[in-house]
């Protein structure tokens, strides 16, 4: 019972990531596809998660985490190359 | 804060060691006893009584997931309609707090209450640009949780 | 039915409420018009549902396996606080890359602010520029 009620959920997580994956291809513009890639590492996050429950194994947590902290950093980086050109910003020498 | 902490601390430690007990239990009913230390001299200290201080916290916060729950409820309700319907737009709104912190966790909330998203805050911090759904709908329930937010952030952050 | 197996359930309950929250802001992903929209969905109803699920796995391993695990906690915690972050970013980045509005939208007074400090820095660099000379 519990067994079917998790695959169902893992069910509606794989149709989650596929809408996101599409909009991550038809994204019109660079912003939306970046947004795409933040709620596809939240629904990995999700994904992990029920795994872990499905298994009954706790070996996967610190794949949570850094899912979690890799996809922040990688919104970040992605959002600032976006809105200036770069990533990391050097002081001009002039 | 910090430093009430800290005395409170020493004072449970303190009890510890007058008791020659060294466990975990004899600790925590030292750290009991600095507690209501702390409460009697409350008056003579230079900030307010830090339980207070933590009760205002846990207000906040059960704010915030209240918030949490409303607004995706909302934003859920939107999506599910046969046919969208939505006027979305930016609108401004001024705010009256001041400080790194307190404009954090005031953008922090208002991102999370229904229907709207901090887009932009001006150079001196005093503006928010905020992103609503449905504008007509949606800006005075803003405005009215603005004020509520703002006093709850004002009863943690201000001495 | 015994008491575990009522636990087991609810917490699958609490699991399975949150990927039906994550489905429904995935359908919101395709609906809604503009990258502005969608941010709404990212932030509030992704949030709640990843929330749901790491809740479900705590309570899960908390009282089946009696193993109170931090690393979820942090997950919980971090998850929390990141979301609005890079949703705010995100709606910046779209801005400033001059990203329209869908054509829904009846206001918008950021325009007026960034053109009037635009044109504020224009106006120091020149006034910057002349002092040198």
């Amino acid at each position: 019972m519990i067994q079917w009620i998790l695959f169902f959920s893992l069910i509606l997580l794989t149709f989650s990531i596929l809408v996101t994956i599409y909009r991550l291809v038809k994204g019109p513009t660079a912003p939306d596809r970046v947004q795409a890639l933040d709620a596809l590492g939240i629904n990995l996050i999700a994904g992990v998660a029920v795994f872990s429950v499905y298994l009954r194994s706790t070996a996967f947590f610190e794949v949570i985490l850094l899912i979690g902290i890799l996809s922040f950093i990688g919104t970040i980086a992605f959002a600032r190359f976006v809105e200036r050109g770069v990533v990391i910003e050097r002081k001009q020498s002039d | 804060m910090a430093l009430q902490v800290l005395i409170n601390l020493f004072i449970g430690f303190l009890w510890m060691f007058f008791q020659d007990n060294w466990s975990v239990l004899s600790f925590f009913s030292g750290y009991l006893i600095g507690l209501f230390v702390l409460f009697v001299l409350r008056r003579f200290t230079s900030t307010k009584y830090y339980l207070f201080t933590l009760q205002a916290v846990v207000q906040l916060f059960s704010i915030f997931i209240y918030e949490l729950f409303a607004s995706s409820i909302l934003v859920i309700w939107k999506i599910i309609q046969p046919k969208i319907n939505i006027r979305p737009g930016i609108f401004s709104l001024e705010t009256s707090l001041q400080g790194d912190i307190e404009i954090t966790l005031l953008a922090l909330l208002i991102t999370l209450t229904p229907g709207s998203v901090v887009m932009e805050i001006s150079p001196d911090n005093k503006v928010f640009y905020i992103h609503a759904m449905d504008i007509p709908e949606l800006s005075d329930s803003v405005l009215r949780s603005k004020t509520r937010f703002e006093e709850a952030i004002k009863k943690v952050t201000r001495p | 039915m015994s008491g575990s197996s009522l636990i087991e359930l609810s917490i699958a309950v609490i699991i399975l409420l949150g990927t039906i929250l994550g489905f429904l802001s995935s359908i919101g992903f395709i609906r809604l018009p503009d990258v502005y929209n969608r941010a709404h969905a990212l932030a509030k109803s992704s949030t709640l549902s990843v929330l749901f699920v790491l809740l479900g796995t705590f309570l899960f391993f908390l009282f089946l396996e009696g193993y109170f695990s931090i690393k979820i906690f942090l997950g919980i915690f971090f998850v929390f606080l990141t979301s609005p972050v890079s949703t705010h970013v995100i709606c910046r980045s779209a801005y400033h890359s001059k990203v329209e509005l869908a054509k829904e939208s009846i206001q918008d007074d950021l325009q007026e602010a960034m053109e009037e400090y635009t044109r504020k820095q224009q106006h120091n660099k020149n006034t910057e520029e002349a002092s040198i000379i």
